[in-house]
This record gives C-alpha cells, sequence and structure tokens, in this order.
C-alpha cells in the first residue's frame, strides 16, 4: 500500500501542494481529478520522485520514500541508487508517450529489465514478448516507436511500465494526447489489469473511465485533496460546491 | 608537373590524414569526458570545462601549436613536433567536439531523461542506451563538421615542422616554384579528403537515421 502524508511543494512562491494526505491500498485504483493547475500531475510525480517535495512523506508498503531524516533532524534525499531502487517497484505512463525513438518496441520494453533490474537477455524477452502480447503489439515488436500510431505506442508504454513488475503503476493523463478514436483501445488495456490487482493512481480528465476503473476518487483543488469518495459520491453526489462547479463544466 | 611531385604530396596527404584521425579519436574521447565534466553535480567542476572550452576556443591553433612545440622541451619532454602537434590537435579538437556533445545532451528532450529515470536505469546505462545514442543523432552533422575541419586544421601544424600535405606542397614549391599546380593539387588532396569524411558522415547518418519519422533522409 502507498501512505501519503502532508505532502506540501511549493514552486517558488507558489504553493502546489498544501499538504496532501492519501492512502491507497492493495490493488486499489484511485483517479485524481480537478481542473488544470491543481496539484494533480504534480502529486503523481511527486510519488515518482519526478519533483522533489518539501514537506510530508511517502511510503510504499511501509518503506519511506525519497528522503531520510538525520539523527540530527535534517531531512535529505536518499542516494541515488536507493532511489533507483525505489523508483524500480514503481511504474509511470506519461501524457506523451515518451518512448526511446531509437529503439525498436521490444528492447524499449526490455530496457528496465535488462538493465535496471539485470534479469537475464532470455528471461527479459520473454517477459517483453508476453508484455506485448498483452497489449496487444506483438506483431509490432520489431518496429519503432515512430511507425506506430499514438495508442499503440501509449500501450508499448504500458508495457514498459509494467515490464518493472512494479507494485503501483502510476498513469498521468494517458490519453489526453490521444486521437479520440484512439483512447478506446488504451483504456481496455488498462480495463484488463485490474484483474492484476496491481495499485493504480490515474490523473485523468476521462471522468466515465474513471468511474468504471476508480475504487475512490480524489477531487483535487489548489494543491489540496478537496472531496475523496467512491466514484458514485463524487460524481453524483458531490459536496464541495468547486467540485459540483468542476463537474458542471466537464459535462 | 615536376616529376615525383604528386607521389611526395600523396605521402603528405597521408600524413595529414593521419593527423586528422588522431584529432577525430583522441579528440572525442576527450569530448566525451569533458561533456561529462559539463554537466557535473559540482559548479566548479562545471567551471573546468568552461575554462578548457574558453580558452581553447579562444586562441587561435597557430599560437597554440607553437606554444606547444616550444614549451615541450622546456617541460623536458623532447618528443619533436609529431607528438606536440597530434597533442595540440586534440586539445583544440576535443574542445570543439565537446561543446558539440553539450549542445546534444541539451537537445535530449525532458521527458526522455524522466522515462530513463522512472525505470531507476543506472549511469552507465543511462549513458550507452539513452545519452550516446540520441546525442549521436543528433549532433552528427556539426561533429563531421569539426571532423572536416580538423584536416585542414592539420596544415597549421607545418609551421611546427610537422611533414604534411602542406609542408611538402612548400618543399616542393621551393625547389621548383610551380607555385599554383602544387598549391592546386594540395587543394586538390585537401577536398578529396573532406568530401570523403562528408560521405562517410551522410553514410552515417542514413545509417543512423530514427526510424519510421517523416523525412528521415532530409
Amino acid at each position: 500500500m502507498i501512505a501519503v502524508r502532508g505532502l506540501q511543494k511549493s514552486f517558488g512562491t507558489a504553493r502546489v501542494l498544501r499538504g496532501i494526505d492519501l492512502d491507497i491500498a492493495d490493488g486499489e485504483v484511485v483517479a485524481l481529478i480537478g481542473r488544470s493547475g491543481c496539484g494533480k500531475t504534480t502529486l503523481l510525480r511527486c510519488i515518482n520522485f519526478l519533483e522533489e517535495y518539501d514537506t510530508g512523506e511517502i511510503r510504499l508498503d511501509g518503506e519511506e520514500l525519497w528522503y531520510r531524516t538525520t539523527p540530527g533532524g535534517a531531512r535529505r534525499r536518499v542516494s541515488e541508487a536507493e532511489a533507483r531502487r525505489m523508483r524500480q517497484q514503481m511504474g509511470i505512463v506519461f501524457q506523451q508517450y515518451n518512448l526511446f525513438p531509437h529503439m525498436t518496441v521490444l528492447d524499449n520494453v526490455l530496457l528496465g529489465p535488462r538493465f535496471a533490474q539485470r534479469v537475464s537477455v532470455a528471461e527479459a524477452e520473454a517477459l517483453g514478448r508476453r508484455l506485448l502480447a498483452r497489449v496487444g503489439l506483438e506483431a509490432k515488436m520489431s518496429g519503432y516507436p515512430a511507425q506506430l500510431s499514438g495508442g499503440q505506442q501509449q500501450r508499448v508504454a504500458i508495457a514498459r511500465a509494467l515490464a518493472m513488475r512494479p507494485k503501483v503503476l502510476l498513469l498521468d493523463e494517458i490519453t489526453s494526447a490521444l486521437d479520440p478514436e484512439l483512447v478506446g483501445e488504451v483504456e481496455d488495456v488498462i480495463r484488463s489489469l485490474l484483474s492484476d490487482r496491481i495499485m493504480m493512481v490515474l490523473v485523468t480528465h476521462a471522468l466515465g473511465f474513471a468511474r468504471e476503473v476508480a475504487h475512490r476518487i480524489a477531487y483535487l483543488a489548489d494543491g489540496a485533496i478537496v472531496e475523496l469518495g467512491s466514484p458514485a459520491d463524487i460524481l453524483d453526489r458531490p459536496k464541495d460546491p468547486s467540485l459540483k462547479e468542476f463537474l458542471r463544466r466537464v459535462r | 608537373m615536376p616529376p615525383g611531385s604528386l607521389a611526395l604530396l600523396a605521402q603528405g596527404a597521408v600524413v595529414s590524414l593521419l593527423l586528422a584521425a588522431a584529432a577525430i579519436v583522441g579528440g572525442t574521447l576527450l569530448a566525451v569526458l569533458l561533456a561529462t565534466i559539463a554537466f557535473a553535480r559540482f559548479a566548479a567542476v562545471r567551471a573546468v570545462y568552461r575554462v578548457y572550452v574558453y580558452v581553447v576556443r579562444g586562441t587561435p591553433l597557430l599560437v597554440l601549436a607553437l606554444l606547444l612545440f616550444y614549451a615541450m622541451p622546456a617541460l623536458d619532454l623532447r618528443t619533436g613536433p609529431y607528438i606536440a602537434g597530434t597533442l595540440v590537435l586534440i586539445v583544440y579538437t576535443g574542445a570543439l567536439f565537446a561543446e558539440v556533445f553539450r549542445g546534444g545532451v541539451l537537445a535530449i528532450p525532458r521527458p526522455q531523461w524522466e522515462s530513463a529515470r522512472s525505470l531507476g536505469l543506472p549511469p552507465l546505462a543511462m549513458f550507452r542506451k539513452i545519452v550516446a545514442p540520441l546525442v549521436t543523432r543528433y549532433t552528427l552533422p556539426p561533429y563531421v563538421n569539426v571532423c572536416v575541419m580538423s584536416v585542414k586544421a592539420s596544415s597549421v601544424l607545418s609551421i611546427i615542422s610537422v611533414w604534411e600535405l602542406t609542408l611538402a606542397a612548400r618543399e616542393i614549391i621551393e625547389r621548383t616554384f610551380a607555385v599554383f599546380t602544387i598549391l592546386g593539387l594540395a587543394a586538390a588532396f585537401y577536398f578529396v579528403m573532406c568530401f570523403g569524411i562528408d560521405r562517410l558522415g551522410r553514410l552515417l547518418e542514413r545509417h543512423l537515421a530514427l526510424k519510421g519519422f517523416a523525412g528521415e533522409r532530409a
């Protein structure tokens, strides 16, 4: 499970996260929604330490991530090696897929297992093929990212993240950059992962999809979680006025 | 044309090409090291890079060559003009290549770094699998540019008595006074060498082109 406590972050004088508390249980899918600039993507990036944060802590299965407090009370980043080890427990998928353009699809998927986790070539390849088959792209294995559609690239990116055998999958608006007719194939892949009971945190504007796959939805505004509950509570029976307003605008 | 001069010029061209090859290989290795320093965590280390590039790039190659040539015996390094000349070329092209590579590293889009970081790739794998392949592709045209320039820059070493194409030409001219013929031939030799490097660069570019992008053979 993941436990986020009192997470705060500022960019200069702008406070982007003002004390986030969030628990994600094993096998749980949590969707983060809110206006652009509300801090939802920043929160996701903090969980993977692509952003540093100022105070607060994030724990994964009880282990504190990214920072250590010395006996003297100073807060210090963990070493690069430690951070790498921690990151390998998570997979992240970005809005713009971010595949490596100079590598084949299979090599993109293999990279993490081969060079970060030191899995043997044979084992990594078997894993890569299995995952690509799972996202329906085994046939494109030796193709290059730029030869694929956006939807296909995003499915490869999901396979690449899964190849790390992560405990949690972080999904950052993974369908926002796609043509509407390609959204479905990526959403289908995520649906198919639900039976694996892998933790997922997804930042999304697709409320219908969030309702369908998420166990809980967190609505963020101004860097804080304003309302947190089941999809039905958040989407059908919102209490907070700004959430009501947000839902009215989105629909 | 004075008899035997073509063979002499060809020999000189071979020496020039060897000097350039040493400058390219040595300079590239030096530049990889320098470019790594350019992105070091500590500002003091990064400053070493800047000072090196400013000094080397801000001084004429001719002056550097003379300086090193005269300094080496003083340093008790009696290695003669060839070693001094090769070293000075490496020092010079190293600074130019380093800036080319630094530009290439800066051109790697931030999301690519983030993808690589999120996989937890160790530094060496990050360099071998992501940084080096991308930088190679981004920087090939300016890299070839410096390679071509290093062939021509080797002619400066004739001043410190390195016998290469330009010095060979001057020797023949002193004996024969066939100024325009010989200099024209020397220029033709230089052109052929540079053109060859250009073509090699193009081939490599085509070979390394990222697959699947429209207009990849631009």
